[in-house]
């Protein structure tokens, strides 16, 4: 029994093209990063969200690391909610005011409710979204969990944001990268450390969409915290979780939107961007985020 | 949870609680009232006397051994601050499923206790994720493959009740074209699509039935070829179950010759879940799993 070429692989199923990278691991040796290991054992970012947003698909250690931080910084799980509630408004406003169709989600994470293809279909059937993640396990949820419009469609990559060619060559099979598209990082880049160049990798994704394209970021703000608690949160981190983050200061994140004009109300903390009038604030978030349009 | 006691040692309802109740739903939902009224502060005592009871009626109803009125829950979700009727309305809804006779009462005949929990759950469930080893899963099975598997597990049954259970089976279904159906998950072992139950025609059938149902808007059917050596599942099938109502714990359910196991101890489904999830990434995803059957079914 021959296992189906990949090549073959473009089932359209309700709507839905789902690729054919049925391979964890991969058969192309060039790649230096592989997928991430499953561990229950330790945290993961993506399981440790789940829980903060009040899924199930969790584990003992990512709630044990998830409360550490809790303790550490209350305003944690206001910042996750308002994290997610920034990336609803952001794709409303990119798949309505600025009329995008496309979009490259870079860290998907695990399905719950209000996902990016959810958001903009209801407003425009027909957008096609290409989620990437790195972790088999959030990857194979996102597949069974999420389903595209008729009119539009979804694809799935299994790659670390590192691999960033790769990401682009597949993403290519549903995008038309002579169209806007829009490329969102949410919560994402403070888990790739400056001595892996986030900035280029943003750049060399905005590089490969037109004029017109948009960038939506959001990522860990070092001076929206205090110095001790963020560095008890690293610490914390370090010895409960498989991934380690970077808090980058107002003036990094803005350089990852070099070449783009961003969209008011400009580099802000998530809960300030664009909040629906009459939203009471309950919190403070840590995390930075904007909208650009490139040039 | 554990194991359902087998048939006839079901403790006795109140004399004015309808006799066919589905076992798990309660237990769930006594489970939730439980949780409710400890994270409320509120002792027992002073729950039975809000709904004019005793301690131990709490207690009864908390591990499901007896069924609710409607107007008791009620005041008790009062009791016990859960004020938006949204959230109320939930919680009723759960109960009022729990004490209506279900479709399959008519099947008791050939009904063991333990399944008829399994209908219930299955019926109330959001999202069904299991693994398989053997068999087609029942929701996917042709009646000539049910028929086939009913006969294995029954060689010395008259046909009559063979077909009352291929009937059941087929019954079972209907949650596949219901308003709402659950998201069913399903991860397979190669040998599911390879061992020819009833003879080469009827799996054949099968095999197509299957690449079918994998085109449902909420199915998804994934393959662990043989190919890719052994897996996580070594454990044989399971099933783990989701509710809409966020309060409930997700339910593990394995079949057994005379019975089934319920474990819905949260450190008890992790490891279910782990495995769930091991499988589910090693095995090929949905799209390329419907071109395998349809491999598999150019090469019977």
């Amino acid at each position: 029994m021959t296992r189906p070429d990949r090549r073959q692989d473009s089932a359209k199923r309700k709507g839905t093209v789902m690729t054919s990278d049925e391979a964890p691991g991969g058969d192309d040796g060039a790649r230096n990063v592989g997928p991430l290991p499953f561990d229950v054992t330790k945290a993961h970012q993506a399981r440790a969200y789940d829980y903060l947003l009040g899924g199930k698909d969790n584990y003992a250690a990512d709630r044990a690391s998830a409360d550490e931080a809790i303790e550490i910084y209350p305003d944690i799980v206001f910042t996750m909610r308002a994290n997610r509630a920034f990336l609803g408004r952001a794709v409303r406003y990119l798949a309505g005011e600025a009329g995008i169709r496309q979009f490259l989600d870079l860290g998907t994470g695990i399905p719950t409710a209000g996902n990016l293809h959810e958001v903009a279909q209801a407003i425009a059937p027909d957008s096609r979204v290409v989620y990437v993640d790195y972790d088999p396990v959030v990857l194979a949820h996102a597949r069974a969990l999420l389903d595209s419009s008729e009119a539009g469609a979804t694809e799935y990559i299994d790659a670390d944001l590192r691999d960033t060619g790769t990401i682009l060559s597949r993403a290519a099979d549903l995008l038309d990268f002579t169209k806007p598209v829009a490329i969102t990082l949410m919560s994402i880049l403070h888990a790739i450390p400056e001595a892996d160049d986030p900035y280029s990798i943003v750049a060399m994704l905005l590089d490969t969409v037109p004029s017109g394209s948009y960038l939506a970021i959001s990522q860990f703000g070092e001076e929206l915290m205090p110095a001790e608690a963020r560095e008890a949160l690293l610490a914390s981190a370090r010895r409960t979780s498989l991934q380690q983050y970077t808090a980058r200061t107002r003036e990094q994140v803005a350089r990852f939107f070099d070449g783009t004009d961003l969209v008011e109300p400009g580099l802000v903390r998530v809960e300030e961007w664009r909040q629906d009038p009459g939203a009471r604030g309950e919190g403070k978030s840590v995390y930075w985020c904007a909208v650009g349009r490139k040039r | 949870m554990g194991t359902v006691p087998p048939s006839g040692e079901t403790p006795d309802a109140d004399q004015d609680e309808p006799a066919a109740e589905a076992t798990v739903l309660r237990m769930l939902l006594g489970a939730q009232l439980r949780r409710l009224r400890e994270a409320a502060g509120i002792p027992a005592e002073k729950a039975g006397y809000e709904i004019r009871a005793s301690r131990s009626k709490i207690s009864r109803m908390e591990t499901g051994r007896v069924g609710f009125k409607l107007r008791d829950i009620q005041d008790l979700l009062t009791l016990y601050g859960v004020l938006d009727e949204k959230e109320q309305a939930k919680v009723i809804a759960l109960a009022g499923r729990s004490r209506e006779p279900e479709w399959w009462t008519r099947y008791n005949d050939v009904l063991p206790d333990w399944f008829e929990s399994y209908l219930g759950l299955e019926s109330a469930a959001r999202s069904i994720r299991s693994f398989e080893t053997q068999f087609v899963p029942g929701l996917f099975q042709t009646e000539d493959y049910a028929r086939a598997v009913t006969r294995l597990g029954h060689q010395t049954a008259p046909e009559s009740e063979i077909e009352r259970r291929v009937g059941l089976r087929l019954k079972r279904q209907d949650l596949l074209s219901r308003a709402r159906p659950p998201r069913i998950w399903v991860v397979m072992d190669e040998a599911v699509l390879r061992r020819p139950i009833g003879g080469a025609a009827v799996m054949r059938a099968q095999l197509f039935r299957l690449a079918g149902v994998a085109e449902l808007p909420g199915v998804r059917l994934q393959v662990v070829p043989f190919a890719r050596g052994g897996h996580a599942g070594a454990s044989g099938s399971f099933s783990i179950l989701r509710f809409e109502e966020p309060d409930l714990p997700d339910v593990v359910y394995m079949e057994q010759l005379t019975s089934a196991v319920y474990l819905d101890q949260r450190a008890d489904v992790e490891h279910y879940l782990e495995v769930a999830d091991q499988l589910s990434s090693e095995a090929l995803t949905p799209a390329a799993t419907v071109l395998f059957i349809e491999q598999v079914i150019k090469e019977t």
